[in-house]
């Protein structure tokens, strides 16, 4: 299991970002329940939830008050969106790793 | 996400300062004809400095309120005309130069930063 | 916001620069104008600028932000004051503004200084309209990170 999962390349592309998404489960994807594609995901939902939220309570802070710096916003705003992007791809490869271990005949 | 991207946070302490140096000198600017106004500045790299050491302390609450601002100093050594007034045309506009081309780098490193991610993510080359 | 901040800042000098060139080219006007509804010559008139706050050094931008809506930074014509300079008297006893004595009381103008002030005043203004225009230029670039 863990080798069709590095294989997939759901592994390669999240363990390539390095800094930003040190998801669990890419770098021991041993047996565990959590370290499956359910867990993988969730941790990557997650990551935008709160990033999300963050960016969010930003925009409203420059908004009503002000005290925001507005590159602060902006760079929040991305990382929402781009951690957004991660979970998207994130997905895709699970659902095509699952479609092709549906194809498998036994 | 912070933690996990220290140049990123970085540069946005750097953006942060680059732009509270850029309200100082619009603020010289604004009175360059005010008697007794004395040129202010901040001093930019120990500002920086501070930021990138107390990383935690120095970022915004969740309130939105900046605690730690940097500090506001007069400019020594800047002649002084009849009125007590020592700003200096010349120097305000090369220092927001200086800004504006500090806070367009910082602006791209920080584009860079999210384009490297990205093609990390969607694979690209 | 520092960004919007420093436009009030830039906004409100724009303005004091704007009313002193009013001033002082009212002054340019006005410099042989012998008779006024008041009575009397035109009086030559000054602006005093003001900062909107004068903390001391030292301090931090936080201490003095937003009295009275206003930014620290901010600059503002306190008041407009007559030059108390006595009027300069000329003899002209033909001159129906005369007084007894044939002298005719002119405003104590020197259009030559006036124009060095209109030109300071103009100077002046269009250092700020440059500060407006980096400051516009670095808000544009920070919405811009969210661009491709």
């Amino acid at each position: 299991m863990s080798n069709m999962i590095s294989g997939i390349g759901a592994g390669n592309s999240i363990g390539s970002l390095g800094s930003i998404g040190s998801l669990p489960g890419t770098a021991a994807t041993g047996g565990g329940a959590d370290a499956g594609f359910g867990g993988i995901l969730n941790s990557a939902l997650d990551q935008v939830n709160q990033l999300n939220s963050n960016a969010q309570q930003q925009i409203g802070s420059l908004l009503t008050n002000g005290n925001s710096d507005l590159s602060s916003v902006m760079v929040a705003v991305e990382k929402a969106d781009v951690a957004f992007q991660l979970m998207m791809q994130v997905r895709n490869k699970i659902v095509s790793a699952y479609q092709d271990i549906e194809k498998m005949q036994f | 996400m912070s933690q996990q991207t220290p140049l990123l946070g970085e540069l946005e302490s750097f953006l942060r300062l680059t732009s509270v140096r850029e309200k100082t000198i619009s603020a010289n600017m604004a009175n360059v004809d005010t008697p007794g106004y004395r040129t202010r500045d901040i001093d930019f790299q120990a500002e920086l400095g501070r930021a990138m050491r107390g990383r935690a302390g120095y970022e915004q609450s969740a309130a939105g309120d900046m605690r730690m601002e940097p500090v506001v100093r007069e400019v020594p050594g800047l002649a002084e005309r009849a009125d007590g007034n020592n700003v200096d045309l010349d120097r305000e506009a090369l220092v927001l130069s200086e800004v504006q081309l500090q806070y367009q780098l910082g602006i791209q490193l920080i584009k860079d930063q999210f384009h490297q991610i990205l093609s990390a993510i969607n694979g690209e080359s | 916001m520092n960004l919007f901040d420093s436009l009030s800042i830039s906004a409100s000098a724009l303005s004091a620069e704007r009313q002193r060139s009013e001033i002082v080219a009212a002054n340019l006007a006005n410099a042989e104008t012998t008779h006024t509804e008041a009575g009397g010559p035109f009086h030559r008139r000054e602006v005093v600028f003001e900062p909107v706050s004068a903390p001391s050094f030292g301090f931090t931008l936080s201490d003095a932000v937003n009295r009275g809506g206003r930014v620290a930074g901010e600059v503002k014509i306190a008041e407009v004051i007559d030059d108390p300079t006595p009027p300069v008297l000329r003899y002209e006893p033909g001159n129906p503004d005369a007084n007894k004595q044939g002298y005719v009381a002119y405003p104590a103008i020197n259009p030559a200084m006036e124009m060095v002030d209109l030109m300071d005043s103009v100077r002046s203004y269009q250092l700020n309209a440059s500060a407006v225009s980096a400051t516009k230029q670095m808000i544009q670039q920070s919405i811009d990170i969210l661009k491709s």
